[in-house]
């Protein structure tokens, strides 16, 4: 009778440890085409419903964020923006207006090589026709970029750009600004940790169900696999965002043109191949990491650490340098950057 | 040497009680459990790829419910997603084996003659990395 006692007692036992764990945390992902890119979404959840139902929440409102912000969208609040320069001001929905004024604050903190009226002259660069907007083109529309041509009215939350021709292409902050987004909508959803990475644009919080932070790769700029990575970091209530040379570009006469335009001269900036920012919002990452590789300078480092955020860099001659912050998080797998872009 | 080995392993067997066998039961299943928890970390696939002569087409959520067509070298294959499985509906192909297949919602199909296959993953990446900053 004890004996039978005993096998009753540790099969409850058994059971009762192989049950416990249909309640532990899960991990649960779903991407969808977004914003002209993947975004894909990773929550840390002990029940799919609420995974799901926060994870739907997140890619309906991105969807209408894209609607709204989209450049190429003839019927986006942007274009309407864009159409109405030098007429009349636009009043913009908050998620526009918002948008606009961090876009602007960014372009303040950073001296101007964050600025998204810089739209006038990038879309002219087509990576996918390999064409550029000529030297003459680029200096008549050279007076029609300067963030302080867009007027904002907080009262009134409207825009308008004060030139004729102007144009903003938020596209240099608006996928941190989704993902920065998408993380409020999770938490208020109860979701105690998630990675959200807009392409590149990457916020994660919490801790996974191993106890872990959010492992980050940084992309090699100069392998063309989709997995090289230089470096990798563990984000813990962090964003990330890299902007690099290598993501949309053609070569011409030996020439590189690629998609980080300098609002000063018109053209592809020089000097860095590759620029991470890592720190708390992901509209910040997004935007300072264009405004550091505009800069074009290891010194620039300091202009984001000045506004508490942290930066790797990657200079054109393959060497990797970084913020002291980054010291104990960073771990790299290369030393040095070897190799060149092929078109 | 060895027969002073076996005579201590028959002593400890003698010495056996219910409760040791109790106690190697218990940390069986203990192992046992931990197997199946280590499972559950692990991401549910959740991302349908489908690929044409090794390129990238499509990369599909498993949890919208779509249908889409597939330009390969021999003609048009039809994939589709429904209820968080995925399955080819037409080929091209002369055996029809992916058809044959059916739905699945994890692991691959591959269309050899049309040279299409359509994967369901986490979308994971290697090496553990969570996601890549690019």
């Amino acid at each position: 009778m004890k004996k039978v006692l005993h096998i009753l007692f540790s099969l409850t036992l058994a059971f009762l440890l192989l049950s416990c764990h249909k309640e532990s945390d899960r991990i649960f992902k779903r991407s969808e085409f977004l914003m002209d890119t993947i975004v894909t979404v990773t929550v840390v959840s002990s029940s799919a419903e609420d995974a799901d139902r926060a994870m739907n929440r997140v890619f309906q409102e991105l969807k209408q964020m894209e609607s709204l912000l989209n450049f190429f969208s003839t019927t986006s609040e942007i274009s309407v923006i864009n159409n109405a320069a030098g007429k009349h001001p636009v009043r913009v929905s908050d998620t526009t207006y918002n948008l606009l004024s961090l876009a602007r604050e960014i372009s303040e903190k950073t001296e101007g090589n964050f600025d998204i009226t810089v739209g006038v002259i990038s879309h002219l660069y087509d990576f996918l026709k390999k064409s550029h907007p000529s030297d003459s083109d680029i200096n008549r529309l050279l007076p029609l970029v300067g963030y302080k041509k867009m007027e904002l009215n907080s009262d009134k939350k409207d825009v308008f750009l004060q030139l004729k021709g102007m144009m903003i292409d938020p596209g240099g902050i608006t996928k941190g600004y989704a993902a920065d987004r998408a993380v409020e909508i999770l938490k208020a959803e109860g979701i105690k940790a998630a990675l959200v990475a807009v392409a590149g644009d990457i916020r994660g919080y919490g801790l996974k169900p191993d106890g872990k932070g959010w492992i980050v790769g940084i992309k090699d700029p100069r392998d063309s696999s989709e997995e090289g990575v230089f470096a990798i970091l563990e984000l813990r209530d962090m964003a990330i965002s890299t902007s690099g040379d290598y993501q949309r570009f053609f070569i011409e006469n030996g020439t590189l043109y690629h998609h980080i335009i300098d609002p000063k001269t018109g053209k592809p900036a020089k000097g860095l191949i590759s620029v991470s920012v890592v720190g708390p919002k992901a509209a910040y990452t997004d935007a300072l990491a264009t405004a550091l590789f505009v800069k074009g300078s290891v010194k620039g480092i300091k202009m984001v650490e000045a506004l508490g955020y942290s930066a790797i860099i990657v200079d054109n001659k393959g060497e990797i340098h970084f913020s002291e912050h980054l010291k104990k998080m960073l771990k790299l797998l290369k030393h040095r950057i070897s190799g060149s872009l092929e078109d | 040497m060895h027969r002073k080995d076996r005579g201590l392993i028959k002593e400890l067997l003698k010495q056996t009680t219910p409760y040791d066998w109790l106690l190697l039961f218990f940390l069986i299943i203990v192992s046992l459990s931990g197997l199946i928890s280590m499972k559950k970390f692990l991401p549910s696939g959740s991302l349908v790829t489908i690929e044409v002569e090794g390129r990238e087409v499509y990369k599909l959520s498993l949890f919208q419910d779509r249908t889409v067509e597939i330009k390969g070298p021999i003609g048009t294959t039809v994939v589709e997603i429904k209820g968080q499985r995925v399955r080819i509906v037409e080929s091209p192909c002369p055996n029809k084996i992916c058809i044959k297949q059916g739905w699945i919602s994890r692991g691959a199909i591959v269309c050899l003659p049309n040279r299409v296959v359509v994967t369901v993953g986490s979308g994971e990446t290697t090496g553990g990395i969570d996601a890549i900053t690019r």
